[in-house]
């Protein structure tokens, strides 16, 4: 699905907010990596998605009124049958139904669980003041209580992304420190300025999360993706 | 030089100053601008309180009753009027064809009241209009040592200046003026923007961006009205020349609602560090930091790495040189084995050590020559990009008010490689117990072109704000 007929359903539908499933399409149509994520509407079709993307998987409710999905216990990680998927799919409607009352249910976002990496943070947000400015950020508790993250105004270029990497505290960590491997860089980099060159082009976007970010040492892929559009 | 055909050319070049409205006894701003009249200027007053005009005429200084009877286009006003007469002087001023004007005049939207709002907005109504550069209102307006128009009767009146100051502050923006005069560096033009409700901070950096007397440019900045003007502006000054920006006040945006997590962390201080970074600037926090790397950027020979060589009296200086510029990053290498070889044949090494940091005090035992000698093996030693070599108040002090002309010949030593040498030379000098001694010297070091700084803390800062802009 191309941006425009994203941004034309979400606005149709009263929303500011793109699901997981439709930030991911738009993203991986501007070239940034994201895991392929489909969206079931019921048991069977989550068997079928999670038998398509290949064990293990991962299920997500998608409602545009949860914010914090693993809170209203809306996340099943390491699926690895149909039994499974079929009983994730049931807590989930469950737990969420339960957390948030009345909360509208899209359905459940099902994919292929991406082994662990280096977790990041890559977003943009709208500053009143300068306009679109991407983030850049380790994942976990460095953004959580440390919020080691760099800014940088849109348009980026190559020296921005790389400076934005660099001058995080964390940085050795992307080095790899007490065994554990490097992160492909470049990799982080190249997100990091395709991600900007997408908010350029798409000036409805106001924030956008990827979060988290997984970085190995050849590539990278964003696991989550949460993109907010300006109201019509 | 002036900068031909730009907007601001001829309110920073004046050839005509007219001051409207200044009262007496003080007439402060006409004993401003006396140095524009003596230099040539031609100075007019305009004030129709009678009571006002003997004073004004006694100063030597035509007065007119009205602006529409000045005979030729002003290039630069200073407006002191009440707040209610500010559109009517305006609209003379528009009349006259003049180029700009500062509005030391007050009382607009800074005071948040219904007829300040209102007033303010009618100045700026007529100056878009007109395209008239209105500086300010709320401010000091300009400074401009080399013609002599000043903000203040305590600015010097200097024709060397290379620094190019802009201040959302009148107090930062003549401060700044008078410190960096007291340490041995002159401003070009200045300019005191207040309200920056006509010209903005963006307008002033592209003039003194292109401005060849302005070799570096510093601003004391709250905020910008229009971010993305200021950031592409400040982007191009910084390829052009260095730009030191002190940042004062938290931003504050306001409370936004966001729906991200991006967006709960961007907070309006990072944002606006991230972008310094993406320009190039080189970041201060007060007005201190802000002096001390205007000396280094102007004085000292730029750090083409960060090796130093740090050059202490006594062992105790050698330790705490070395912890303020390590913990500012900089590393104090192992001199190369050519550099040993030749300190070691003279370098006394009972009481005074030559590893890195040297401790020479027990070597150099007054001898200028011997200081020198040293100079001349550690610029050589291809480890080292720059040298910090501390004086001593503590010890010295005594010796050179008995002998002013030791200090001299010292200082001359240090002058002729900080001039000959291709690496960066500065100096430090705290000032002990001899404070007022100290403070009297110091024109002796800039003389030779020697930035000196109070203590290696702020040498090793100032240093590193200029070795990390360099680095962009």
């Amino acid at each position: 699905m191309t941006f425009e007929t994203v941004l034309a359903q979400a606005r149709a539908e009263g929303r500011t907010l793109l699901n997981e499933v439709e930030a991911k399409d738009v993203l991986r149509d501007a070239g940034v990596p994201v895991t392929a994520t489909t969206l079931a509407t019921s048991r069977e079709a989550a068997q079928a998605q999670a038998e398509a993307a290949g064990y293990p998987v991962v299920l997500k409710v998608v409602s545009p009124d949860i914010a914090h999905k693993s809170d209203a216990g809306g996340v099943k990680l390491n699926l690895n049958s149909r039994d499974e998927v079929a009983a994730a799919y049931d807590a989930i409607l469950a737990n969420c139904s339960a957390a948030v009352p009345g909360a509208k249910i899209a359905g459940v976002a099902v994919q292929h669980m991406a082994p662990q990496g280096t977790e990041v943070i890559v977003g943009m947000t709208t500053d009143p003041q300068f306009g679109p400015v991407m983030m850049f950020g380790l994942g976990g508790i460095m953004v959580e209580v440390l919020k080691d993250v760099s800014f940088r105004l849109v348009p980026l270029e190559d020296r921005d992304a790389a400076q934005m990497i660099d001058e995080i505290k964390g940085r050795p960590i992307l080095s790899g420190v007490r065994g554990q491997p490097a992160s492909d860089v470049g990799a982080l980099k190249s997100a990091i300025l395709k991600v900007a060159k997408f908010v350029e082009a798409h000036p409805e976007v106001r924030e956008l999360d990827l979060n988290p970010v997984f970085a190995y040492p050849d590539g990278a892929i964003a696991v989550d993706a949460r993109i907010v559009v300006s109201e019509a | 030089m002036a900068v031909p055909g730009h907007r601001l050319d001829r309110m920073f070049n004046p050839r005509t100053v007219a001051v409207i409205g200044d009262k007496g006894p003080g007439y402060m701003w006409l004993h401003n601008n006396m140095p524009f009249k003596q230099k040539g200027g031609t100075l007019y007053s305009v004030q129709l309180d009678e009571k006002e005009i003997p004073g004004i005429e006694a100063l030597g200084v035509q007065n007119f009753r009205s602006m529409a009877d000045i005979p030729e286009p002003i290039d630069y006003a200073v407006v002191a009027v009440p707040r209610q007469v500010s559109p009517y002087v305006l609209k003379d001023l528009i009349a006259n064809k003049s180029n700009g004007a500062g509005f030391f005049t007050s009382g607009f939207a800074e005071t948040g009241e219904e007829l300040g709002i209102k007033l303010q907005d009618q100045l700026v109504g007529m100056a878009k209009e007109a395209n008239f550069n209105l500086v300010g209102p709320n401010c000091m307006g300009l400074y401009l040592p080399k013609v002599g128009v000043r903000f203040s009767g305590d600015a010097p009146v200097t024709d060397d200046g290379r620094i190019g100051f802009l201040s959302q502050s009148g107090t930062h923006g003549i401060m700044f003026s008078l410190v960096a005069n007291a340490n041995g560096l002159h401003v070009s033009r200045c300019a005191s923007f207040g309200n920056a409700v006509v010209l903005d901070v963006s307008d002033y950096i592209d003039y003194l961006m292109q401005d060849d007397e302005t070799e570096v440019i510093g601003m004391y900045v709250e905020g910008a009205r229009n971010g993305r003007k200021f950031f592409e502006t400040l982007r191009e000054a910084c390829r052009r020349k260095p730009v030191v920006v002190w940042k004062g006040g938290q931003t504050d945006a306001g409370a936004r609602a966001t729906m991200s997590h991006t967006g709960s962390l961007a907070a309006p201080q990072a944002i606006w560090e991230g972008m310094m970074r993406q320009c190039g600037a080189i970041t201060t926090n007060n007005l201190d930091e802000t002096i001390d790397v205007m000396k280094a950027l102007l004085m000292a020979k730029p750090p083409k790495g960060n090796g130093m060589a740090l050059l202490a009296q006594t062992g105790g200086q050698s330790v705490s040189i070395t912890d303020a510029f390590a913990k500012a990053g900089f590393r104090v290498p192992r001199f190369s084995e050519g550099t040993y070889k030749e300190l070691g044949e003279f370098f006394n090494i009972v009481g005074g050590s030559f590893q890195n940091p040297l401790d020479m005090a027990g070597t150099i035992q007054g001898s200028d020559e011997t200081l020198d000698r040293i100079l001349r093996i550690v610029e050589a030693d291809p480890n080292i990009d720059a040298m910090a070599l501390e004086l001593s108040a503590m010890f010295a002090a005594r010796q050179w008010k008995k002998h002013p002309e030791s200090l001299d010949k010292t200082l001359d030593t240090i002058g002729a490689h900080s001039a000959a040498s291709g690496k960066t030379i500065v100096a430090i000098l705290h000032p002990a117990h001899e404070a007022e001694y100290v403070a009297q010297v110091q024109p002796k070091f800039y003389e030779r072109g020697i930035p000196v700084f109070p203590s290696s803390e702020r040498a090793a800062a100032a240093l590193q704000r200029v070795l990390g802009a360099g680095a962009q």
